[in-house]
């Protein structure tokens, strides 16, 4: 009987042969922290070990400063600190301060994620990471501490749901609307501690970034992790970043072809249209066309899982079709994923731009994915955002979001009301 | 695991409660667990008084995927650390069940519970009896009974030390 991809990196991060719903031990390749935990880890971890522990291996851990960078407030700047003077005392070089930008990307960019690798961090969506074929998970505080001991930490072994997707997306369309249709399909728990495989023409053909927003938001299926195996442009990207290992790597983990899964779906987007999470679920799924018009107060474009440089590029696209103006009754606020990202949106020419019509361009940061960061919500108002989530009062108590694609994000922020932005485009 | 039978008010909520209803990132700067329970629940519609309310044993009862979203501990802290001894759910979101198992904190998922929680037969302020070691659940107030699933050998391990980091303190000793 084949094995599935998470088969094969569990069995070869536990030495041991497995099967679904086994308890095993993994060794992990990168255990790490954000501003948000991180302090509570450290804290835990002096606790536990009386201030005399080491971490296993000061080469295998690191610390990214992402969820309010820079620090907003006293508390948040001595957590950072706490952090900060911690990875002094024990040796560990890999802190990604408040300059770098989300956590995940920083490492993906800075060659440290490698296919197959297991990482462990204090964000729910670490497992963005499956996007080049690394099964990261997020995890609360203890299971990090634990993980710092000896380098390894109890994994069950899942299920694996199979995902196809063929199909090119119309002009307007993209992944972020394509998650959207799975969201809303499977429903807030339709990958229940599963991990999931994605294929098909659609995938192989599509950028990291792409990637990235659709294995981001598998956590919103409450699944374990969504794995896609670097192939084309992205193989290229992460050899050139990562070492030539990735190859070899590439084929440990690839599923056999007899590989069992437990349910396995087929999707075609030829004629998807712009699909947007409505208030206050991101399961609650309808097409953008029947919220359009939907009065709105502000949008906001990043996050972990459409912040990267082509989500920004598409944006920028609505915005010059609209003669670079945004409406002057919206905030629109755009935050870049990382630095790098910046930097590559300022060569392009494009945040000159952004600023002259009127949108507000952020340093790299998590942003609005809490309601302790700039542009927070006030009772009663909406927004549009391009995050992952729109939970009940997630960014201010009484306001609602609606979450959407880049593309549906601008064309809203350009018309000041909700928008297709096909009828910007086309 | 202890047999004792454990009797309190039950304290009721739907499908999906994310982390954000539970505990939310307002308050995520926090770094001590026992300062945690004064949010418990702010942001649920209905339960914002909950942290003034709840008394020690009183149980949380949920539908399905309990703690989905965001891997903050603090939401297994402020439940933990409110008194609550057990959270019976249909289903726990991954990350909310590690976090629990991790600290020796009781969560049990209880079949048919979201369909008794949207048919009214079990509701805020029941009297419930839990037999944790059995996993057998009694509504006192109405007579119908829930019954648990087995918790997994390494889980129950985990537990029975009162935690992941003490679980891996004795597993030391006994190797050394």
């Amino acid at each position: 009987m084949g094995k599935t991809m998470i088969e094969k990196i569990i069995e070869r991060a536990s030495g041991k042969k497995v099967k679904v719903g086994d308890r095993v031990w993994c060794n992990i390749d990168w255990s790490t922290a954000r501003d948000f935990g991180g302090a509570n880890c450290v804290l835990q971890f002096e606790e536990v070990t009386e201030k005399k522990g080491k971490v296993w291996d000061p080469e295998k851990v690191a610390f990214t400063f992402d969820l309010q960078a820079p620090a907003h407030a006293e508390k948040v700047a001595q957590n950072q600190k706490t952090i900060r003077d911690f990875a002094k005392k024990q040796g560990i070089s890999k802190v990604f301060d408040v300059n770098w930008g989300v956590g995940q990307h920083v490492l993906l960019e800075n060659g440290l994620v490698k296919p197959g690798d297991v990482i462990l961090g204090t964000d729910s969506h670490m497992n963005l990471l499956g996007a080049v074929g690394s099964f990261a998970t997020g995890v609360g505080n203890t299971d990090i501490v634990a993980s710092w001991f000896k380098g390894t930490n109890w994994f069950r072994v899942p299920e694996t749901m199979k995902i196809s997707a063929t199909g090119t997306f119309k002009k307007g369309v993209c992944m972020r609307d394509f998650l959207t249709l799975l969201v809303g399909t499977l429903g807030a728990d339709g990958m229940f501690f599963r991990s999931v495989e994605f294929y098909g023409e659609t995938i192989e053909n599509s950028t990291l970034a792409d990637r990235i927003t659709l294995c981001s938001m598998v956590t919103e299926m409450s699944g374990k992790v969504g794995l896609i195996l670097p192939n084309g442009d992205v193989l290229d990207w992460l050899r050139a970043r990562a070492g030539n290992e990735v190859d070899e790597r590439v084929k440990a983990i690839a599923a056999d072809p007899d590989a069992v899964y437990c349910q396995e779906l087929s999707f075609d987007v030829n004629d998807l249209e712009p699909l947007a999470s409505c208030p206050d679920a991101p399961d609650n799924v309808k097409k953008v066309r029947e919220v359009a018009g939907n009065n709105i107060d502000q949008v906001h474009i990043g996050s972990c899982s459409n912040g990267r440089f082509e989500d920004i590029a598409a944006a920028f696209d609505v915005l010059k079709a609209a003669n670079f103006q945004v409406s002057p009754t919206v905030r629109t606020i755009i935050t870049p994923a990382t630095r790098e990202t910046m930097k590559r949106c300022a060569e392009a020419g494009m945040i000159q731009k952004f600023l002259e019509a009127g949108v507000i361009f952020t340093n790299p940061t998590c942003s609005l994915c809490t309601a302790e960061h700039y542009g927070v919500l006030p009772s009663g108002d909406v927004g549009v955002s391009t995050t992952n989530r729109n939970f009940i009062g997630k960014v201010g108590k009484g306001s609602h979001t609606y979450l959407m694609s880049p593309m549906s994000a601008m064309a809203s922020a350009v018309r000041g009301v909700i928008t297709d932005p096909r009828d910007i485009l086309c | 695991m202890e047999q004792t039978i454990l009797r309190g008010r039950a304290w009721v909520f739907g499908d999906d409660v994310d982390t954000d209803l539970i505990y939310h990132n307002k308050y995520l700067a926090e770094t001590d667990p026992k300062k945690m329970p004064q949010f418990s629940f702010e942001y649920y519609p209905g339960k914002e008084n909950f942290a003034k309310e709840v008394k020690e044993g009183d149980f949380v009862v949920a539908g399905r995927n309990f703690g989905c979203g965001s891997s903050r501990e603090h939401a297994v802290y402020c439940l933990k650390f409110s008194g609550i001894p057990v959270v019976l759910a249909e289903s726990f979101s991954r990350i909310y069940y590690r976090n629990a198992i991790n600290n020796g904190y009781p969560v049990l998922f209880v079949n048919g519970l979201s369909e008794a929680i949207k048919a009214k037969a079990i509701n805020d302020g029941d009297e419930l009896e839990v037999n944790l070691a059995a996993g057998e659940i009694k509504n006192v107030t109405n007579g119908k009974t829930f019954h648990g699933d087995a918790v997994a050998d390494l889980e129950k391990d985990i537990m029975a030390a009162g935690g992941l980091i003490e679980y891996l303190k004795e597993q030391a000793a006994k190797s050394a």
